[in-house]
């Protein structure tokens, strides 16, 4: 059973600042799309990371691009040195990037995110805007497909919006 | 009895609403399903992220079922 939506509600109980982006994101604001993954933009300090693996250490986080598949273990000279993560847990298959193309940095990122409701708190999602500039700079065959349903869903509900003459 | 203008419309699936826009009519040429777009605007974020939790663990179970049906497993 995949937990993706249980991965992004404890990372936020764990208090690990962090927007969802990629994918999942675009499913948020609507899009009929299926993604394996999480990706999220998080800060890269050494206390966010810290809390980041203390959150997900009971789901045994493992660098999936390792053929190893070595346990997620953090030094705070490794954690200096990090500009991503890619991980699998127990709960399904988390990306941290720490900045996100067409967008910029963690802060960027931040700033350009809207805040959403979950069943144990809120949340922070990238902008449909911001989504749709990220996805058009990624260019990859998946990202145009989402660009097309996002732009459609924007101008449904801007036009939704928008007051109508009666 | 439901008239023939109707039977037709059925068969051709998904119509534009008169008022839909451009990038509406583009996301409809390119063959989105735009009704399951318009479903999932009728719900919250949340709500949608537990619908494709859903149907990406049914669509795991899938493959797996026809990935034992070839012995590939």
């Amino acid at each position: 059973m995949e937990k993706l939506k249980a991965l992004i509600e404890k990372l936020a109980a764990g208090g690990v600042e962090f927007v969802v982006v990629g994918g999942y994101a675009a499913v948020a604001h609507g899009a009929s799309l299926l993604t394996r993954d999480v990706d999220i933009c998080c800060r890269f300090s050494v206390e966010n990371l810290r809390r980041l693996v203390r959150t997900l250490d009971e789901f045994h986080p493992k660098h999936r691009m390792t053929p190893q598949k070595l346990p997620l273990e953090l030094t705070d000279e490794f954690a200096a040195r990090l500009k991503n993560l890619y991980l699998d847990t127990d709960l399904g298959v988390l990306d941290c990037l720490s900045e996100v193309l067409g967008v910029g940095d963690f802060d960027e990122v931040l700033r350009q995110s809207i805040e959403i409701n979950t069943p144990s708190g809120k949340c922070r999602v990238l902008s449909r805007d911001a989504l749709i500039r990220a996805k058009e700079t990624m260019g990859r065959t998946q990202d145009k497909l989402a660009v097309i349903q996002l732009k459609a869903i924007q101008e449904r509900l801007l036009a939704d919006a928008a007051p109508r003459d009666r | 009895m439901p008239d023939e203008a109707f039977i037709e419309q059925l068969n051709r699936g998904y119509v534009c609403p008169p008022d839909a826009g451009p990038a509406w009519r583009a996301a409809a040429v390119a063959g989105i399903d735009l009704s399951l777009i318009e479903l999932s605007l009728a719900k919250t974020p949340w709500e949608r992220w537990v619908e494709h939790d859903d149907a990406l663990s049914f669509s795991l179970q899938l493959r797996d079922s026809v990935s034992k049906h070839y012995g590939e497993a």
